[in-house]
């Protein structure tokens, strides 16, 4: 086993970064899409078990409708006790009582989830081209060993940032009904003019 | 069931928010700016002498003070310091002058002083000014070192070949050249002399450089521990208290309303914002200069000697190509910003007084003769075609503020006018509106962008150094970095005001949140520029400590603006038209990323006195440079355009695709460029800087050696998508714009639609 040079340590080390700040940039940018949501849903609790939300005044809101354009699903709260809620004015205007949605599709189905994706990948790539180019370039047995772990990590990890892809061939699954939940009333469907 | 068409535009003359916030943010502001007046007195009162004369150890006349306040003209008409640097402050493919001048004579003197290595250093930091006479006197071997180094700059300047990246020639009088080393022996001294009464040099002994003692400084290492405490202890403190108060600040969910997006054709345009169009178009073309002048520039770094074969410097030289980079990115960031606050006007106050197209179409001829007077004033500068008598109309020089004195002054004219254009279309609106409401906001915040900039007006080429570099980051970092920060959150809140995605008074706690986080930290953290360019210990200690400290609320703030951001991106309503700014509102997620990585990450990277100690002025700066200016303002400003466009342009025609595509382009092309060259380059360069000495880090010698070639080379390929996928089509969108603006839907003047949407559900309580 000959010894592994300067070069493919730095550089092999600048690619084992690379990944890493791809891997730390794709959980902050998760940890700010849960911010995003709770900016939208502060106060409220959901229930993954039962599939509803609890709002800060203890009351239950169920699921009613879905949305096929934006992959929504609509939880409402009973009109009546929306009514006669003591803070209905901070909370909503509806007559037919408080509406929260959920995305049905996880980080990072969503245009900015598949931007910061985007940008972590980037780097994947970069780290791939920099361990290629190293492989390229030397062939002791240490080195080959080191490129080659990296390689494998670069691999993994790109695997990793685009499973969402491979559970979508094609990008975003169709639209299709959601535990049976009729159409949001009010959302017709009329294609956006960019899709 | 359609509600009337705004709350939101009929003036409210109370606060919609709580006063603390209002007094908060002024006594934090005034006391930001009370300081900053206390350290301007002192870095007059300390900062090192320009002697009348320095004679050397017999007596005789080596330079006066003229010719180094005359070597400071020819360096900044040369456009050296867009080439190299002094005292760090520069471009960074030459030599820092001064750290060069200083190992070169430390070298030089080394061999003729008899007493060794400490007797060198005595030597160096014996400090020799007579106050009295303002006469410094020069050792002997300091004698010996001068006169060589004035061969020694003959011969780099002299040069006949573009080897270095400058024109054949560049300096050749004589009498020139003796200016100029005496401007960099005069910049060594004080690199190396120590203050009176103090253990180190007026720049707080940078550069290091052992041959002389310069090393880093107890101040240096204390206040960089002290701020790192402060930031670890202030960032756990401020994530602390937000998550005990957090949902105090309004964020809140209530339930969004029903909205129904106004479709682009349906939107009627008055006569000035139609007049924005012209103003994106120029904008995008600056853009598109710029982008390939930085690929120029880059392409230095990566082979200097030729460009593809071509001899690319007798035409565009380093320097000038990096200072058109430079100027041009200020200029279309800030010409999109003038548009974009154009274009927001008449919606916020929903009319529009005539004859503000006409106001706009002089202020955009305006900006182009500034824009081409002044490239063409640095071109002949650097041609050595404008004569020290007409530096006035030629070119400043000083990086970033390069344009010349009277360019300087239209341009301020010019964003005065901006701002009397802004409330002559706000004035109905203003009227009645409470003081700290979001409608004078836009107004204040539009209103300190031509003040603080002609702050920039006090540093004078004929000035010391140090008291010039002081006024100098009044622009580059108070107005850049704070004052137009706070006009895009200002104007970012309040188009999601118009767009439905926020309530006008969640907008205006963030806007008052933004100025509290920013000016506790940023007005005062200017100083972390000035740690080493000739002012006083006291600027490296409040520099470095609020500096850090403004790194809190950029950390939690850029956090906080990056999952704020991505909320217009996240449309929920069940609105039965399609919301049509999908593209800005990507690009603004785009900002909230770069926002956090580029200017929070890339920047405290470099923040800390000990690092910048050996940092300064290499490619670690340019990595934050890039991530903060392009990543942050470059992306707002393309978001801002893409926004006023996609209401000028028929929807038929709107090349959804094409955005999608510069969108993708830009980003990616971004980060190859930080990641693949700029971030490695910058840790290989610093690691240099420590382990073998700065001045050599700096040398053309290190950054063309092989490893940084082959490591510029690499960014090749992000280059070329961020010119040809991001820029030239957002180039072509803008000229969609300026050829179908004129045909939008007009509005006349008078009463005007308020917002961008209406509301299904009815008006609320806010």
């Amino acid at each position: 086993m000959t010894a592994i040079s300067t070069e493919v340590l730095l550089a092999g080390g600048y690619a084992a970064l690379l990944i890493l700040i791809a891997r730390g940039l794709d959980l902050l940018a998760r940890h700010t899409h849960g911010q995003t949501e709770r900016f939208r849903t502060g106060g409220f609790r959901y229930d993954p078990d039962h599939d509803h939300w609890t709002c800060p005044e203890d009351q239950l809101l169920r699921p009613y409708g879905y949305d096929h354009r934006r992959r929504l699903i609509r939880y409402r709260a009973p009109a009546a006790a929306c009514t006669a809620c003591p803070v209905r004015a901070l909370c909503t205007d509806s007559a037919e009582g408080r509406e929260i949605t959920r995305p049905v599709d996880p980080w990072p189905h969503s245009e900015a989830g598949r931007f910061h994706r985007g940008i972590a990948l980037t780097l994947v790539v970069l780290a791939t081209v920099i361990v290629l180019g190293e492989l390229l370039r030397n062939h002791h047995l240490g080195e080959l060993i080191m490129l080659g772990a990296l390689l494998a990590g670069c691999l993994t990890t790109g695997r990793r940032l685009t499973d969402h892809l491979h559970a979508t061939p094609g990008g975003f699954p169709a639209p299709a009904r959601y535990q049976g939940l009729p159409p949001t009333p009010e959302t017709d469907d009329r294609p956006d003019d960019y899709d | 069931m359609t509600a009337p068409p705004s709350a939101d535009a009929v003036p409210h003359g109370r606060l919609l928010i709580s006063k603390a916030w209002v007094q908060v943010a002024v006594l934090v502001v005034l006391f930001g700016f009370l300081v900053l007046g206390v350290l301007a007195y002192l870095v007059y009162r300390d900062e090192p002498p320009v002697p009348r004369q320095v004679v050397g150890d017999r007596g005789q006349v080596l330079f006066t003070g003229d010719d180094i306040t005359s070597g400071q003209q020819v360096f900044l008409r040369s456009g050296l310091m867009q080439y190299g640097s002094i005292f760090g402050h520069g471009a960074y493919l030459g030599p820092d002058f001064t750290a060069d001048y200083l190992h070169r004579a430390a070298t030089i003197a080394r061999s003729n002083e008899p007493g060794g290595d400490a007797a060198l250093i005595a030597d160096f930091q014996a400090n020799r000014y007579d106050p009295a006479t303002r006469t410094l006197r020069f050792s002997g071997p300091q004698t010996t070192a001068y006169l060589a180094n004035e061969r020694h700059y003959a011969d780099f300047f002299g040069d006949p070949t573009t080897a270095k990246g400058l024109l054949p020639h560049a300096i050749t009088d004589p009498a020139e050249i003796h200016q100029l080393t005496s401007y960099f022996a005069w910049s060594a001294w004080a690199a190396a002399a120590h203050r009176p009464g103090a253990d180190h040099s007026y720049t707080n002994s940078w550069p290091p450089e052992p041959l002389v003692g310069n090393r880093p400084t107890a101040d240096n290492i204390v206040w960089s521990v002290l701020s790192l405490i402060a930031l670890l202890g202030g960032i756990g403190a401020l994530f602390g208290v937000y998550g005990r108060y957090g949902d105090r600040l309004g964020w809140r969910g209530r339930q969004a309303d029903t909205l129904s997006f106004r479709q682009p054709g349906e939107v009627a345009l008055t006569p000035g914002q139609r007049v924005t169009a012209p103003f994106f178009f120029v904008v995008a073309a600056l853009f598109v200069a710029q982008s390939l002048l930085g690929g120029a520039s880059e392409h230095y770094r990566a082979d200097l000697g030729s460009f593809f074969g071509l001899d690319l410097a007798r035409l565009l030289p380093y320097n000038l190509t990096r200072t058109w980079h430079l100027q041009m990115a200020l200029f279309w960031v800030a010409a999109a910003f003038l548009a974009a606050g154009i274009f927001l006007a008449p919606i916020i106050a929903r009319r529009e007084p005539r004859g503000q197209d006409r106001l706009s179409m002089i202020l955009l001829g305006a900006l182009i003769v500034v824009v081409a007077g002044s490239l063409l004033g640095e071109f002949f500068s650097i041609r050595g075609m404008v004569p020290a008598s007409a530096r006035f109309i030629g070119a400043n020089q000083y990086e970033y503020l390069d344009l010349a004195r009277l360019w300087q002054i239209l341009l301020t004219a010019g964003m005065g006018l901006w701002a009397f254009i802004l409330w002559r279309g706000l004035r109905g609106r203003l009227r009645g509106e409470h003081r700290g409401n979001l409608p004078w906001m836009f107004f204040w915040a539009a209103l300190a962008i031509p003040v603080i900039y002609a702050i920039g007006l006090l540093s004078r080429t004929t000035d010391t150094f140090t008291t010039a570099d002081f006024w100098r980051f009044w622009v580059v970092h108070l107005w850049v970095e704070d004052f137009l920060e706070l006009f895009t959150t200002v104007m970012v809140a309040y188009i999601f005001v118009l767009l439905g995605v926020i309530r006008e008074k969640v907008a205006l706690i963030v806007v008052y949140f933004d100025i509290v986080l920013y000016s506790v930290g940023g007005v005062i953290g200017t100083m972390h520029h000035l740690y080493f360019s000739g002012a006083p210990a006291q600027h490296m200690a409040l520099g470095a400590f609020f500096s850090a400290a403004e790194v809190i609320p950029l950390t939690f703030l850029t956090v906080e603006a990056w999952a704020f951001l991505q909320l217009g991106a996240r449309q929920e309503a069940a609105s039965p038209t399609p919301f049509p700014h999908r593209w800005a509102v990507m690009f603004l997620v785009a900002v909230g990323f770069w926002n956090f990585l580029g200017a929070g990450v890339f920047g405290f990277l470099i923040n800390l006195p000990i690092v910048s100690y050996y940092e300064i002025g290499t490619g670690l700066t340019a990595n934050h440079a890039h991530g903060s200016m392009m990543g942050v303002y470059g992306m707002l400003a393309i978001a801002m355009a893409l926004f006023c466009l996609r209401y000028m342009i028929p929807p038929r025609l709107w090349p959804d695709r094409l955005a999608k595509i510069s969108f993708w382009s830009l980003n990616i092309g971004l980060a190859w460029m930080c990641f693949a060259t700029l971030l490695p380059v910058g840790i290989l360069q610093l690691y240099h800087s420590v382990s073998t000495g700065y001045w050599h880090a700096r040398s053309l010698k290190y950054l063309t050696n092989p490893t940084n070639s082959l490591i510029e080379w690499l960014r090749l390929p992000g280059d070329a998508v961020f010119i040809i996928g991001g820029a030239l089509p957002f180039l072509y969108i803008a000229w969609l714009g300026l050829r179908h603006a004129a045909k939008a839907r007009p509005a006349t003047p008078g009463e005007t639609e308020d917002r961008l949407f209406t509301e299904i559900t009815g008006p609320v309580d806010r």
